[in-house]
């Protein structure tokens, strides 16, 4: 005890930092493989860190032990928001095998991740598809997104639109989903006129769920590629564009108009699930990795399209982003979670609870084997719009995933200001900019 | 008369007002709880088909049992150690009238109203780096050094108040101090510690954040820890977080009901003195 | 020759101060030596840390969104203080003279139960009552105040006292049982003097009650004041400091500084400005209602 208490003392008078051993980009990349690396045959636990609510992680790490019985798992699940806040001092001071990661940057920057080029190399991820793993690259130190060394992979990769309430449609005389944005406004304004709740989203707590329209309008309103690179952290990119303008006017002119619940400033992502899947609201913003659950939960009833451009004919735009997991640069059993996360892409079982219980399409190969899917589900349509975004060339990552902090410390606190008429689209932009611009000098 | 008659009927009815207003949040988590799991019930409707399963389903998903375990064995680490440790001093600064005195006491006294906020990021580093990061410790130890100011000073308010008379005469037969102090002084100052347990008690147990802050593994925390854990992972399931909150809230509950009257009177002294 | 023997005894005295310090040195002192170092430096908690003077304090008072949050914590006091005192100095009045009854003594363990039970426990309950589906929305709905029911914790002016309402909940039982204690200690003969004197329960209470409870007020205040500004459990969990900040404290602003944002030298800064500003409001406290007669 003494000695503990006096060493404690003795550290205590220089700069803070300075006495750590820092873990360095060259501790992070292992030396290059012979071999695919497996989880071995001696009893083996991994530490895992998965988020809640996103039950494809663990019907994969169960399956997994099933085929591998020596594997056996270690999980914690903490909710998106609060994994965002930890990621940073839990790589560093108790590194997980496989952990469900936030935006990356800062954690490459910080050498807090394992360099995956080595297993890319040996499993041949690199010659997969190249924009599965663009996101998910990272230039040295981690100033750039989008190039250079992979840091992490996806379990799958997801694709966002609109999800829509088909009785509810059929109601206001909606048959086929929207061609244009004008169109979704039509069909806006005849929900609101029928007593309906015209859109059912989330923007309670530290998750600002109006970023899913917005972004979406973004893409109505513009080209993607510029988005993209604002989340890169391309130096010089702005948030705060013409386009971007008038798709955050556009989205006001939609809290205005009333289309949003009157509380949604205090719905949380499961209440609006539960709400939209008791027929409270016609359109939800959300993701295909809510599919399959739609599909049990709002069997027949249930369609989804991609946002409709605001010119008729224009390209259509989605976010699309892995279900990214990374591997602490300290975790100790790196191999096997590598080889997990090969299995995941490469085995039959895998892909199917890929897509069936994550209901979006599995990473790897383009030509390894797709699942079944049944016709008529809002899965086959999720992932059909997969396609389209890949011939348009129209995927986004998430604006929320920019810097580490911008969702948290600056998207949901404008967004709940736009909601409340305490913000206004252009003071949006520019204060999201602002902040933006601090967290990539700092961080 | 009359005035006094009234005034009783005034006093009944605030207080069953006041009683319904401390209860009825209960109540209303009592009836969430038995909802169908996953539903969005409204406020206070009763249940068409109460599902008292819930309770047994969140007991497991709570993991109940491993959580009492590691909430006893952090109370029993902080409480006895606490006790013996500021019963000496509350003895030496109260009884001895150790040199320079006045100016511990104070030094403790400072300590009361620090907010724990104040501290908890060295202690993050401090934890890290004596290698008791995320584990039980990690809550023990500070928790111990962070209700030192108040035990201190608890223990200190008895022995002042002990006659000198007590301790002449143990001298006289000769009793070593170490002596006068166990053998006299703690049997006699078992309504103090006993109150001052109470309350050591019932702070572990309800402390938060250190608890989240100093360990992530949920099963190694505090109840109040594991309690916002809980939240964490099944907080998308409005029945279930309140039958988990409910059982969660039980054992202090009990703890509180079995000694109610010592409770009561140690929290109150306790917040004069604080 | 005993005044010697006397001395080295006191000395002795001194080893069993020594464990006590020894936690409270290594636990809160050095940690509290350290904020205030960590406060002058730029720090992200992983890498070296740079000089930066009094920058962070700088940005504590001018960055409107820190600055938003110690605000925050004194409009806090209104609610987690002044609400509890003066309501239980009400109702500890009323209730005073039935305190001895069944029914006071049932309820002294039933008002007390907020105190004993984790503020998070409270504020996962109130959270619940509090949406825009729970319970004080059927109540309001039920007496025709339809038009006013909303999300109490999701609204902008409506978030933050909100949170003020669960503290209140809180803090009540124990500021009423405290002040009825105190009131048990004054001497019944006053107040048969005043009634003699034809005094109405009003004056009795402002001329006899009110003066003799000088320090349990002070206690009251000083407990009271210290909860709101140092809260953290209840806005943690009800409200997360949202909606926009409209509910960020102090305390979970250092919190989300520390930990989320790695803004180890900012959040020390604001730790030091917090520190000092429960103890500038605690110690005039206790100054002023300090029982002077002992």
């Amino acid at each position: 005890m003494v000695v503990i208490l006096g060493g404690s003392l003795a550290a205590a008078c220089a700069a803070p930092g300075s006495g750590n051993a820092q873990p360095t980009a060259a501790a992070s990349s292992a030396p290059a493989l012979s071999a695919a690396p497996t989880c071995g045959t001696e009893p083996i636990t991994l530490k895992g860190y998965f988020e809640t609510g996103f039950p494809i992680a663990r019907a994969l790490t169960d399956e997994f032990t099933k085929q591998h019985p020596n594997v056996t798992w270690d999980i914690r699940e903490d909710q998106f928001a609060v994994i965002t806040q930890n990621a940073p001092r839990v790589l560093a001071d108790d590194p997980p095998d496989l952990m469900r990661l936030p935006q990356v940057s800062e954690l490459v920057k910080n050498n807090l991740l394992k360099n995956l080029d080595d297993y890319a190399k040996v499993f041949g991820w690199d010659k997969w598809p190249p924009s599965q793993l663009e996101q998910m690259r990272l230039a040295p130190g981690g100033a750039v997104r989008g190039e250079g060394s992979l840091y992490a992979m996806g379990l799958n990769f997801s694709m966002t639109g609109v999800f829509y309430n088909k009785k509810l449609a059929e109601q206001i005389g909606m048959t086929t989903p929207p061609e244009t944005l004008a169109d979704l406004d039509a069909a806006l304004a005849k929900a609101k006129e029928a007593g309906l709740a015209p859109i059912a989203q989330f923007n309670g707590g530290a998750t600002g769920g109006l970023a899913f329209p917005l972004q979406d309008l973004m893409a109505s309103y513009g080209p993607p590629a510029p988005i993209n690179e604002w989340i890169y952290q391309k130096p010089g990119a702005t948030i705060d564009t013409p386009s971007n303008l008038q798709a955050t006017q556009h989205l006001e002119k939609w809290i205005k108009s009333g289309y949003f619940w009157k509380d949604v400033n205090a719905v949380d992502y499961a209440t609006m699930m539960s709400r939209f899947i008791k027929g409270d609201g016609l359109f939800m913003f959300n993701g295909d990795w809510e599919s399959g659950n739609l599909d049990k939960q709002m069997a027949g009833n249930i369609g989804f399209f991609l946002m409709p451009p605001a010119q008729a004919g224009g390209k259509r735009a989605a976010m699309s982003a892995p279900l990214t997991f990374g591997i602490g640069a300290n975790a100790k059993n790196a191999d096997c979670a590598a080889a997990f996360l090969n299995w995941v892409a490469t085995d039959t079982q895998a892909r199917t609870i890929g897509v069936e219980v994550g209901g979006s399409h599995p990473m790897g190969p383009a030509d390894a084997p797709m699942p079944p899917v049944a016709a008529g589900s809002v899965t086959e349509n999720t992932l059909a719009a997969g396609a389209r975004i890949a011939e348009d060339n129209g995927a986004m990552d998430f604006i929320a995933n920019a810097t580490g902090a911008i969702y948290a410390k600056s998207w949901t606190p404008n967004l709940q200001k736009l909601v409340a008429g305490e913000q206004t689209p252009d003071g949006l932009l520019k204060s999201v900019q602002a902040d933006y611009q601090s967290q990539v000098k700092g961080g | 008369m009359k005035t006094a008659r009234r005034e009783a009927w005034t006093g009944r009815v605030l207080l069953l007002v006041l009683m319904a207003a401390t209860l009825m949040p209960f109540v209303s988590l009592f009836v969430t709880a038995l909802h169908p799991s996953g539903s969005y019930p409204l406020g206070l409707d009763w249940p068409d088909d109460p599902q008292w399963g819930n309770f047994a389903t969140a007991f497991t998903a709570a993991r109940m049992t491993e959580l009492l375990k590691s909430s006893v064995l952090i109370v029993l680490g902080v409480v006895p150690i606490s006790l013996v440790v500021a019963t000496m001093a509350g003895f030496a600064i109260g009884h001895l009238r150790i040199p320079g005195r006045r100016f511990v006491f104070v030094a403790f006294v400072l300590g009361l109203t620090l907010p724990f906020e104040g501290i908890v990021t060295p202690l993050y580093y401090l934890a890290r780096d004596m290698g008791i990061l995320n584990t039980r410790w990690a809550i023990i130890l500070p928790l111990i050094g962070l209700f030192m100011p108040f035990s201190v000073f608890w223990m200190r308010a008895h022995f002042v108040n002990m006659p000198e008379e007590l301790s002449e005469s143990a001298r006289i037969d000769g009793a070593s101090t170490w002596q006068l102090f166990w053998k006299v002084h703690v049997p006699l100052a078992a309504p103090a510690t006993s109150s001052l347990a109470i309350l050591l008690f019932l702070w572990t147990w309800n402390q938060f954040l250190l608890a989240i802050v100093l360990v992530d593994d949920p099963l190694q925390r505090t109840m109040s820890g594991a309690l916002g854990a809980f939240q964490g992972q099944w907080g998308t399931d409005i029945p279930l977080l309140c039958a988990g909150s409910l059982l969660i809230l039980t054992p202090t509950l009990l703890v509180f009901l079995i000694f109610q009257r010592r409770f009561v009177t140690a929290l109150l002294q306790g917040s004069l003195k604080g | 020759m005993k005044a010697a023997a006397q001395r080295r005894r006191n000395w002795a005295g001194w080893l069993f101060v020594l464990p006590a310090a020894a936690f409270y040195v290594v636990f809160v002192i050095q940690p509290l030596a350290m904020t205030v170092q960590y406060s002058l430096y730029s720090w992200d908690g992983i890498g070296v840390a740079t000089w930066n003077g009094v920058q962070n304090y700088l940005r504590v008072f001018t960055d409107p969104d820190l600055f938003a949050a110690i605000l925050n914590a004194l409009k806090l006091i209104v609610f987690f203080s002044a609400v509890p005192v003066m309501l239980g100095l009400a109702i500890a009045a009323t209730i005073r003279r039935i305190a001895a009854s069944r029914l006071a003594l049932v309820a002294r363990t039933v008002i007390f139960l907020p105190q004993v039970i984790p503020l998070v426990a409270a504020g996962i309950t109130w959270s619940w009552l509090l949406s825009s589906t729970g319970l004080v929305n059927q109540l309001l709905t039920a007496v025709g105040l339809e038009g006013i029911t909303r999300a109490w914790l999701g609204d902008f002016s409506t978030a933050l006292p909100a949170v003020g309402v669960i503290g209140a909940w809180v803090l009540l039982g124990l500021c009423t049982l405290l002040l009825l204690a105190g009131m048990s200690k004054i001497d019944p003969a006053l107040y048969e003097a005043a009634r003699l004197d034809g005094a109405g329960p009003l004056r009795e209470f402002f001329s006899i009650t009110l003066p003799s409870l000088r320090q349990e007020i002070g206690v009251c205040v000083t407990v009271t004041v210290v909860a709101a500004l140092a809260s953290f459990d209840i806005v943690y969990i009800s409200t997360q400091g949202g909606p926009g900040n409209a509910s960020m404290v102090p305390g979970l602003e250092i919190y989300y500084l520390a930990f989320s944002e790695r803004e180890v030298g900012l959040a020390s800064a604001l730790a030091v400005v917090l520190t000092v500003l429960v103890i500038a409001c605690a110690l005039p406290i206790q100054w002023l209602t300090r029982d002077r007669s002992s």
